[in-house]
């Protein structure tokens, strides 16, 4: 099944990549390009075998002594903020209608 | 006068702790031969000369106390750019991360600072670690020491390409793919992709989560075997939940040999479509140089290795989607000015701190882990994991570790291979040992008789027994030994140590 233009276009909204027209039809035929290329993945047929989502099998949850202990500051979590305002990071509008300048 | 270029790692440190020369000597060689060096390779994207010698003078005040020294005092390290480290950039070779401080030191970074090392520089990379030649970095191509019209492979170039420069003794990079064995071949330099678990990831900008490994360049097994010790020796880390307690020394079964063990021959790789006949030329060479040592050779099959690139182009972009979608220019990274809306700052954002390839893996991992699609790749691939890894169960009955081609190939010429999926097929050797988690090593073994580059042999184990690995690499090392240094047209250009 091919992608159409229309289709990558609703990805990029997705992934929250801007693409212009130029973009679009060379990712298009990319992921056309692509898609095929994972052809195998379509046509393999592991009946019964389960999968392994990690090499290491049998990972299991690793804890941590529940004790208070320094993380980052508050100066260095902001220093590579572009845009911040006292202790917070500052983004523009939600809904739009009062943007950063 | 001689260049400190000719001297490895346990020389370095040996060289330190008898006062032969001092680590601050030590580091303003390595300064030296990067100021000669780097405008033919640019290999660094930063030079973080006041941490090096900070670190120098610090190992000097040590041995002037009489202190014992560590085990890598004084040697130089390069350190590839998705690795954080205090008071340096972290960039990712990426225009998002251009101005990025590192707030915090990667664990595989402190260790080896602990363990002695000088952090002289950040390496180059690909974008990400999105590629194979090092030419999608943001910031500009990396070349290849042997021919600089060629490039150094990647995603690591920056890191393989400064160890084959001499501009260091030894260099940190990634492989999520390949992404340091296959820049070890094209640079003939030893590069190691640790057991997954083996190397803390903490502070390693993630691309997949479930296949990066950090490993060691050197151009001797000695100097990585010095490194693995440093990466894994005080065991586990607390900060990153996958990593293992697996301190081994990694010296002592090196000079053991062969003998007696078993050195599977994967033949369905050696003359898989693509292999260059001076790669298949060197890979049976290496077989019979081990064979001479005493090693037994046998055939081993791969089954499904050939769906191993399907199911990594399927994992790896849906893992790299999941880590990158971090990157929306609120907290760090590229923001665009004047925005009116959050959606509209974060897709602006995205559209221009990020090259073209790291959208595209983006974007294909977004489509693949998308409703009704999800079933049809992104599980499958995971049943075709589970399917590879005990293909290599079952060759690990029959053989102690399998002898293969790091690379299809030598190294291209910038811009031979435009194609994004014409690369990716390129990673058909490496790719299947990320999958399944276990260690591999890119060892140097000459140079081609057609292309006269370096050609290298890769040495497959099984999990958590990188140490073996070692111990066969040690015996290729033996049999091809002076035939791949640094690199003939910057051997000894500055560095000089007194």
């Amino acid at each position: 099944m091919a992608l159409s233009e229309d289709d990558v276009r609703a990805i990029a909204e997705y992934a929250r990549i801007g693409l212009d027209d130029e973009e679009l039809t060379a990712m298009t035929a990319y992921m056309n390009d692509a898609v095929e290329l994972l052809r195998p993945i379509v046509e393999f047929d592991p009946a019964g075998v389960d999968p392994t989502f990690h090499p290491i099998g049998d990972l299991s949850d690793v804890m941590r002594d529940d004790e208070e202990r320094p993380g980052l500051s508050l100066e260095a979590a902001l220093e590579n903020a572009h845009a911040k305002e006292g202790r917070l990071f500052r983004v523009p509008s939600i809904l739009g209608g009062g943007g950063l300048s | 006068m001689r260049s400190f270029d000719e001297l490895s790692a346990a020389e370095i440190a040996a060289g330190v702790a008898a006062g032969d020369f001092s680590a601050e000597e030590v580091a303003r060689a390595s300064l030296d031969a990067i100021e000669a060096r780097e405008p033919s390779i640019h290999a660094f994207l930063q030079v973080t000369e006041e941490l090096a010698l900070e670190r120098a003078r610090e190992l000097d005040r040590a041995r002037a106390a009489g202190e014992k020294l560590p085990p890598l005092a004084g040697v130089p390290l390069a350190v590839k750019d998705n690795m954080n480290l205090i008071g340096s950039r972290t960039t990712c070779g990426s225009r998002m991360l251009e101005d990025y401080e590192s707030p915090y030191t990667a664990t595989c970074v402190a260790r080896m600072v602990e363990a002695g090392c000088l952090p002289v520089a950040k390496a180059n990379m690909d974008e990400f670690a999105f590629g194979s030649s090092t030419e999608t970095s943001y910031f500009g191509k990396t070349a290849n020491p042997w021919d600089v019209e060629r490039v150094p492979g990647g995603s690591s170039g920056g890191s393989a390409a400064a160890v084959a420069a001499g501009e260091v003794t030894l260099a940190l990079g990634s492989d999520t793919g390949g992404s340091i064995r296959q820049p070890a071949s094209f640079c003939g330099v030893v590069g190691l992709k640790p057991t997954y678990g083996a190397v803390s990831r903490y502070g390693v900008v993630a691309f997949g989560s479930s296949l990066d490994q950090v490993g060691p360049f050197g151009r001797r097994v000695e100097d990585v075997a010095l490194a693995m010790n440093a990466l894994v020796g005080p065991g586990r880390d607390p900060l990153d939940s996958t990593s293992q307690d697996c301190p081994v020394d990694f010296l002592e079964h090196l000079e053991d040999g062969v003998r007696g063990l078993r050195i599977g021959v994967v033949s369905e790789l050696v003359e898989a479509r693509g292999v260059s006949a001076e790669v298949k030329a060197v890979v049976y060479a290496a077989a019979r140089a081990l064979q001479d040592q005493g090693a037994e050779l046998v055939e081993v099959a791969l089954p499904h290795i050939e769906d191993s690139i399907a199911a990594y182009y399927v994992i790896g972009p849906c893992e790299a989607f999941s880590n990158l979608a971090r990157f929306d220019g609120v907290r760090y990274g590229y923001q665009e000015p004047g925005c009116a809306t959050l959606a509209e700052q974060s897709e602006k954002s995205r559209a221009k701190g990020f090259g073209a390839e790291a959208k595209r893996r983006q974007m294909l991992g977004a489509y693949l882990l998308s409703s009704g699609v999800y079933d049809r790749y992104y599980y499958k691939a995971q049943q075709a994991r589970t399917l590879i890894t005990r293909s290599y169960a079952n060759a690990f009955e029959k053989a102690d570790v399998l002898l293969l081609p790091s690379s299809p190939r030598t190294a291209f010429k910038f811009g031979e291979i435009s194609d994004p999926t014409e690369m990716y097929a390129s990673d058909l050797c490496t790719i299947s040992s990320n999958i399944a988690g276990n260690g591999s090593i890119s060892v140097p073994a000459g140079l081609g008789r057609e292309t006269g580059l370096p050609v290298a042999v890769q040495l497959q184990g099984p999990a958590f027994k990188d140490r073996r690995l070692l111990t066969f690499a040690r015996a290729v090392e033996r049999a091809f030994e002076g035939e791949c240094a640094v690199a003939p047209a910057f051997a000894g250009k500055g560095g000089e140590l007194a």
